[in-house]
């Protein structure tokens, strides 16, 4: 059972070091490929034997829980790790028509990797200090991908990136050094059992706070979300895809882990300022969009945005809301990354992403067209793509509890949203180009075309997918909410001692 | 046929004119007009069941857990529709096959026309709201395609928008209020909720359901105040605006608010919303139709003022208003699809559509003059066209129907509305086909041929026939008008006919027609008038609207994120005090379980180095050197702190840390100026200031409260501190539970370090290529030089030092296990051995010396670290999973062998790998710099014979 858990953790290491060695020649790139390849074999299994045998977990070290760490895998780790390994495969082909030959030479595939890894870990991680390493790992790997390349632009938005998660990094650990010194175990499953007998419930609440705005700093939440904007769209596309997709999602997924399994002990308090967080994200995040005129910058508004919905989903905490937040998330992931993707195709086609100096995709690249229109009518929830029924849910979890407000703002956020989405399409798509360029396709070297053009093919597919039969993700996402909303069998599994 | 089939058709087939573009336009529009035409026949196939009040279904289960199922129904009101939807359908693909030019792309175009026609097929045929509402969308999504289809043109862009702006915001507030239906009434399907109109209307929710779908149906069918986007829209091209302004997309909101009536309808609210709104738009849709230029302009504002008439006739809430509603919708459609195709004709063949510019046509388009003649006059309600009869029974309903208490305000607004329609009919019967002919046309006029006017001609087929003999269209009207109504027994007794009886409605019918013929009579001086008038733009309004909301976006974001990163620092911190400050004023916390100790002055010495240490750095921060210094001095203080708690191995790591990170930041200051000079204002530096206290404070208080109250239960420490001899095989706890208990963190943790070290690698790689080499060869220090750079007796001192440290860190090493030591501190104090070397005698000479590359070190530790962790797998046991042995080897004592003591060795390679990765990517700068490099130990050497000013030059230059 060991293996089935490390391993989504160890083959992109593994990639990492391969990659670096050959960092040089052209192979390391296909070695990235490969790993990528790899890893999603690796969840597909972990996925299955968690749909066969519920919560799986192993003990590292053979150290039994709660003495050592335990990787553990529910429904949402295990498809946050096979989503992560879709995206990673869909970026790493991506970057092999993506990424310069420089920054190969300087370890861009190793990066990418150990980031894989680092988001995997904090996936499967059931141990709270080791959530932070992998964070750590996250952070450093990132912070690489965003400086690759030493763009003035780039250093300044890496730097803020880095510094603004920094803090949030001290939060997360100085509030794991209380929570332990209070609760005597860092093991999430005995942190859950725990904290039931802290007498100072206040005080845990203030820790609560803490975990809530650290990971919020990840998740990139309203008033915290500063950093994201700011850097978001400075990198290389690939790596504005990866990190769309997937970081401020483990910010998220923490929220949901620690707000699910640790902190439900006072819902009142801390759902409530969830609540609000995510209404203000939504909509300054969507506004923030609104004032933008850059292809990348509109997107990396709309992470925020979109993220407020997720938490939104728990902040209602009802078991419909919590399956519509794991809907989201695995919607959002994929749909994110992949408009980054063609963001990246656009501005190799038009030359800029400034939706001022751009045009003309429509009429000389109408299949890119196609590719753009599936994500982004995902993405502001028009039916029947995979963003229609995860707001669908969410909006209906809302009314069922009568949250007529944060409702209201939800779907107004939609609209927004789909007038953001016409937005780059008018400007970028049905506009001439003002200089007069055809952004025809085959400009692109046959070589680098399909690279580009598979990736976001794919991921469309699996968001068209799930908008025409949303009904076995949506169950799935039933059961995973259940097993967050009833986390006896992910203690059991964890504290039973199976390795 | 199957209604899936019918429903399925179109979408299935809307890939095939998209692929076959390359085939031909006439294949394009053929295999759409093929597949338009199964559809319609399938359809067709439905009408004996629906003659025979049947109700056909057809259901499959997408997503029960949600309660949305595939299921579609049809009934007399959706085969009513859908022939409207298909039958015209046929008709604008023949037209708009010969309309599109050879520029325009056939096959993309029927492609999105077809993706339309099977949203609106869906619409009317779901039986399930959700369903309904899918399909809702997707019209609104197919809608932008089309009316954006010339793309090139602005307005096109813009009109596409707009309408997709407001329809969409109708269709989300539709969502919420399906979403209450559906949750009043326990299902979402139509054929249960249309049966629990008591439950519904007598609901509290009745009220925000009902204004949230009429949003979505007023958005759709450009209700006032929605009407506004409609007129943009008609910069598509005119196929287009034909099909979808006529008899499809606006009608979709008409049709949902006719399936809706039997729950909704009949109440005070939706007899005042619907009935205002229709009675609004009707007015003030044929008002501002009657001065409009474009053709197509008039025409929009015309279908606005139609609409308004028909959901008028639907709020009365009566059933003889549903049945005129009913009929008007059929009439409506056949002549204003007709006016439609027709303005393209003249558009195409007169290359404009300025009513201004045109005038004369009789004799030069004699067969689009009579198309036009007789739908418009059916539009104007002249007797003997169909719209004469719908037009009629809506001045009857009118006529009973009392609005906010006066008996009046409802006849008189609906004669105003008819006696604009009727002149605005006129107008374009006299503006642009009587009158002389001109010589200025922008191209000469004339007839098209058979493919452009067929279509619209036989659209006059059933304006004459139904206008002459009405009675061949009621059974038809009253079928539907029956399923309109849930139920055939309300039916009205009333017949279609020409002659009443001088009833009111013919006078009011006679008023609006002569009073249309003056109107006209007058037109110039009222043009004049409207001209000079002031008035809302709806257009500009709108515009205003999504400006503002954008400058106010901007206006509310900019500030927040204006790039100051000491900003953004700052409400995160705030947010942080904020939040954590409400959770401790609004929860409950237990007494301090502690009592404060009393320190003895040794700690109070230490403790105030350290404040003071801190403050310095405060006030001296802007000296860099200094602040290196104090910050040096901070971490000696953590360092004996850790001394003072008895954790030695912290003490160690601490220490070794500083040592090197110091020497590191060194290294760099060395590129920078020594002084930080003051950037922001007074006030700035205050704010910020404050907001440091505030988060200091905040810190403070909780670590206080925090330290005075117990633990609770046993920490999982004393497993550890039992466990460690006996499970891991060393007595120091600290290195067990670093490479054992907890070995996958310190794992990921080398993998941290050496990423960082590659990154301040892969930094001063890229910055060495970029700008910043210029500036670095050109840079003078502003701090003058040392003249002995490699002093001698640093040279001697550190060289002796060398193998003493080495040994101190061998031993440090394989002592980790029992005693203070271990990996880390091992790999630090050997790179401070190397770095001593590096200090004194420089980086050219070290490293020449130095054959290991470090990026391989890195590698080697992380891989070492890896396989060990691996090889428990070959043993059957989870990843990292240690094993320890004690074995004897004479002379020597008896010895242990562990696993983790491999592992600590990928830990330490990595640490050495890390530290002198960075030290060399720092050192690489200062040789592109001006910094000379000598190959030599030192500067000054005695037994040296070449001359000592001798040296190298920077390389790169």
């Amino acid at each position: 059972m060991s293996w089935l858990l490390a391993f989504p953790i160890i083959i992109p290491f593994a990639t990492a070091v391969i990659a670096f060695l050959n960092r040089d020649k052209p192979t390391g790139r296909w070695w990235s490929v490969l790993g990528s390849l790899l890893l999603l074999l690796a969840s597909g299994a972990l996925m299955v034997r968690v749909l066969q045998e519920g919560v799986v977990a192993a003990q590292m070290g053979q150290w039994a829980a709660p003495f050592g760490i335990t990787l553990v895998a529910d429904l949402l780790s295990a498809v946050m790790v096979v989503i992560t390994a879709i995206t990673g495969l869909a970026v790493a082909v991506y970057a092999l028509a993506d990424i310069d030959t420089a920054k190969e030479k300087l370890g861009y595939h190793a990066l990418f990797q150990v980031l894989i890894a680092g988001v995997v870990g904090a996936f499967l991680t059931g141990d709270l200090f080791n959530l932070y390493v992998w964070f750590e790992v996250m952070l450093i790997s990132s912070f690489g991908l965003l400086i690759l390349g030493g763009s003035r632009e780039q250093i300044d938005g890496g730097i803020k990136y880095v510094a603004l998660n920094l803090v949030s990094t001290i939060l997360f650990l100085s509030g794991v050094g209380l929570l332990y010194g209070m609760t005597g175990t860092l093991n999430m499953a005995d942190l859950s059992l725990a904290v039931e007998e802290v007498e100072n419930q206040g005080l845990l609440t203030v820790i609560a706070v803490m975990f809530m705005v650290a990971f919020g700093v990840k998740a990139a939440v309203f008033p915290l979300f500063f950093w994201l904007p700011a850097s978001y769209h400075t990198p290389a596309f690939s790596v504005s895809a990866v990190f769309a997709g997937l970081l401020t999602k483990v910010g998220v997924y923490a929220l949901i882990r620690m707000f699910t399994l640790v902190f439900d002990h006072d819902i009142g308090f801390t759902h409530t300022i969830l609540l609000w967080v995510a209404g203000f994200t939504m909509v300054t995040g969507v506004l923030g969009a609104a004032a933008q005129q850059d292809f990348r910058k509109i997107l990396s508004f709309h992470i925020v945005s979109q993220i407020g919905y997720m938490i939104l989903g728990l902040a209602l905490y009802t078991p419909l809301a919590i399956v519509g937040a794991v809907f989201y998330l695995v919607h959002h992931i994929v749909v994110k990354a992949n408009l980054f993707l063609v963001a990246g195709v656009a501005q190799r086609l038009t030359g800029s992403t400034d939706l001022r100096r751009i045009g003309g995709l429509y009429k000389s690249a109408p299949f890119l067209g196609f590719l753009f229109l599936i994500p982004a009518f995902s993405l502001a929830g028009f039916p029947p793509l995979s963003g229609f029924w995860a707001k669908y849910l969410l909006v209906k979890a809302a009314l069922d509890i009568d949250a007529w407000f944060i409702a209201f703002v939800a779907l107004a956020v939609g609209l927004l949203t789909i007038f953001s989405m016409t937005k780059i399409w008018g400007e970028a798509f049905w506009k001439p180009h003002p200089d007069g360029v055809e952004p025809k396709l085959n400009k692109i070297d046959r070589a680098d075309l399909w690279p580009l053009l598979l990736p976001i093919a794919g991921l469309a597919t699996l968001t068209v997918i799930i908008g025409l039969s949303p009904e076995p993700f949506v169950q799935f996402a039933e059961r995973a909410s259940d097993q967050l909303l009833n986390p006896q069998a992910y203690v059991a599994a964890v504290l039973g001692g199976a390795s | 046929m199957s209604l899936f089939f019918i429903v399925a058709l179109p979408f299935f087939g809307a890939l095939l004119p998209g692929l076959m573009n390359s085939a031909g336009r006439s294949a394009c529009a053929g295999v759409t007009f093929t597949i338009t035409l199964a559809a319609f026949v399938g359809l067709l196939t439905n009408l004996p069941a629906i003659i025979a009040g049947d109700i056909v279904m057809a259901r499959v289960d997408w997503m029960p857990a949600l309660g949305l199922n595939f299921t579609l129904m049809l009934d007399g009101l959706g085969f009513f529709f859908a022939l409207l939807i298909l039958g015209i359908g046929l008709l604008i693909i023949a037209y708009a096959r010969q309309y599109l030019s050879r520029n325009d792309h056939m096959g993309e175009f029927f492609t999105y026309l077809l993706l339309f026609q099977g949203a609106m097929v869906g619409i009317v045929l779901s039986d399930n709201i959700l369903l309904l509402l899918i399909f809702w969308e997707l019209t609104s999504l197919s809608s932008f395609l089309l009316i954006g289809y010339w793309k090139h043109l602005p307005e096109g862009r813009q009109g596409a928008r707009m309408a997709l702006t407001v329809t969409g915001m109708g269709g989300l507030a539709m969502i919420a209020g399906m979403l209450i239906l559906g949750q009043i009434a326990g299902s979402y399907d139509l054929s249960v909720i249309l049966q629990n109109r008591e439950l519904i209307q007598a609901d509290p929710l009745y009220l925000p359901a009902l204004i949230l779908i009429l949003l979505g149906c007023f958005t759709k069918s450009a209700q006032f105040p929605f009407h506004f986007w409609l007129p943009h829209a008609m910069a598509a091209p005119t196929p287009v605006s034909a099909y979808l302004h006529s008899a499809t997309m606006v009608k979709a909101g008409i049709f949902l608010m006719a399936r809706m009536w039997p729950v909704l309808s009949g109440t005070p609210e939706w007899f005042v919303i619907v009935t205002t709104a229709g009675l609004v738009t009707m007015v003030l849709g044929a008002v501002i139709a009657l001065f409009k230029h474009d053709l197509k302009a008039l025409l929009a504002f015309s279908t606005v003022s139609h609409l308004g008439l028909i959901t008028m006739l639907l709020g009365t809430g009566t059933a003889f208003g549903a049945m005129a509603a009913v009929f008007h919708i059929l009439n409506h459609a056949t002549f204003k699809a007709a006016l439609f195709m027709s303005a393209g004709i003249i558009d195409h063949e007169a290359h404009t559509r300025d009513i201004r510019r045109l005038g004369g046509l009789r004799t030069l388009m004699p067969v689009t003059f009579v198309i036009v003649c007789l739908a418009a006059l059916s539009m104007a309600g002249i007797p003997l066209l169909n719209g004469f009869l719908s037009k009629e029974m809506m001045l009857e309903e009118a006529n009973h129907t009392k609005l906010f208490g006066s008996p009046w305000l409802v006849p008189v607004l609906a004669t105003v509305g008819s006696l604009f329609s009727a002149a605005y009919s006129f107008r374009l019967i006299g503006h642009v086909f009587l009158g002389p002919v001109r010589d200025d046309y922008p191209a000469k006029p004339h007839d098209p041929g058979a493919g452009l006017w067929l279509p619209p001609a036989l659209l006059i087929v059933p304006v004459i026939v139904i206008g002459v003999a009405p009675f061949v269209a009621e059974p038809f009207v009253k079928l539907v008008t029956a399923a309109v109504l849930g139920t055939a027994a309300d039916l009205p007794s009333a017949h279609l006919k020409i002659w009443h009886g001088l009833v009111p409605a013919l006078y009011m019918s006679i008023i609006a027609v002569v009073g249309g013929l003056g109107m006209l009579a007058i037109f110039n001086p009222a043009l004049r008038l409207w001209e000079n008038a002031r008035r809302p733009e709806a257009k500009v309004i709108f515009e205003w609207l999504v400006e503002s909301s954008a400058r106010l976006a901007q206006l509310l974001i900019l500030p927040l994120h204006n790039g100051s990163f000491s900003r953004y620092a700052a409400i995160g911190t705030i947010a942080i005090v904020i939040a954590g400050y409400y959770a401790w004023a609004t929860g409950t916390i237990g007494a301090p379980t502690y009592a404060m100790q009393t320190a003895d002055p040794v700690l109070i010495s230490g403790w105030c180095m350290l404040v003071a240490a801190t403050l310095g750095m405060v006030f001296l921060h802007r000296n860099r050197f200094l602040s290196l210094i104090l910050i040096g001095i901070v971490g000696l203080m953590v360092s004996i702190g850790f001394v003072f708690l008895s954790a030695p191995d912290l003490a160690m790591t601490q220490f070794t840390v500083e040592v090197v990170t110091i020497i590191l930041m060194l290294l760099a200051l060395n590129f920078l100026p020594n002084r930080t000079p003051i950037e922001s204002s007074v006030l700035r530096r205050t704010r910020d200031a404050g907001v440091a206290t505030a988060g200091g404070l905040a810190s403070f208080a909780l670590a206080y409260h925090y330290l005075l109250r117990d633990p609770v239960g046993a920490p999982i420490s004393e497993f550890h501190l039992a466990n460690s001899y006996k499970g891991g095989g060393g007595t120091n706890v600290v290195n067990v539970i670093l490479v054992d208990f907890r070995g996958f963190d310190t794992f990921g943790e080398i993998i941290v370090l050496s990423i960082a070290a590659l990154l301040i690698y892969a930094l001063t790689e890229t910055l060495l290529d970029g700008p910043v080499r210029a500036r670095l060869l050109n840079r003078t220090p502003d701090q003058p030089r040392a003249g002995d750079r490699h002093p001698m007796m640093m040279v001697v001192l550190t060289r002796g030092m060398m193998p003493v440290v080495m040994m101190v860190g061998f031993y440090i090493f394989l002592s980790g296990h029992n005693e203070p030591g271990g990996g880390f501190i091992a790999g630090l104090i050997v790179s401070i051995g190397v770095v001593m070397q590096y200090m004194a005698s420089g980086f050219a000479w070290t490293s020449a010396r130095l054959k290991y590359p470090y990026h391989g070190v890195i590698g080697a530790g992380v891989l070492v670290a890896g396989f060990t962790g691996i090889g428990s797998w070959f043993v059957d046991k989870p990843f990292l999973t240690s094993d320890f042995t004690y074995v004897r080897i004479p002379p020597f004592e008896k010895f242990e062998l562990a696993t983790a003591a491999l592992f600590d060795v990928g830990v330490f390679l990595s640490v050495v790998g890390a530290v002198m990765l960075s030290l060399e990517s720092f050192s690489r700068l200062a040789r592109r710099a001006e910094t000379p490099e000598s190959l030599h130990p030192m500067d000054i050497d005695p037994s040296r014979t070449d001359p000592p000013d001798v040296q190298m030059k920077p390389e790169g230059s």
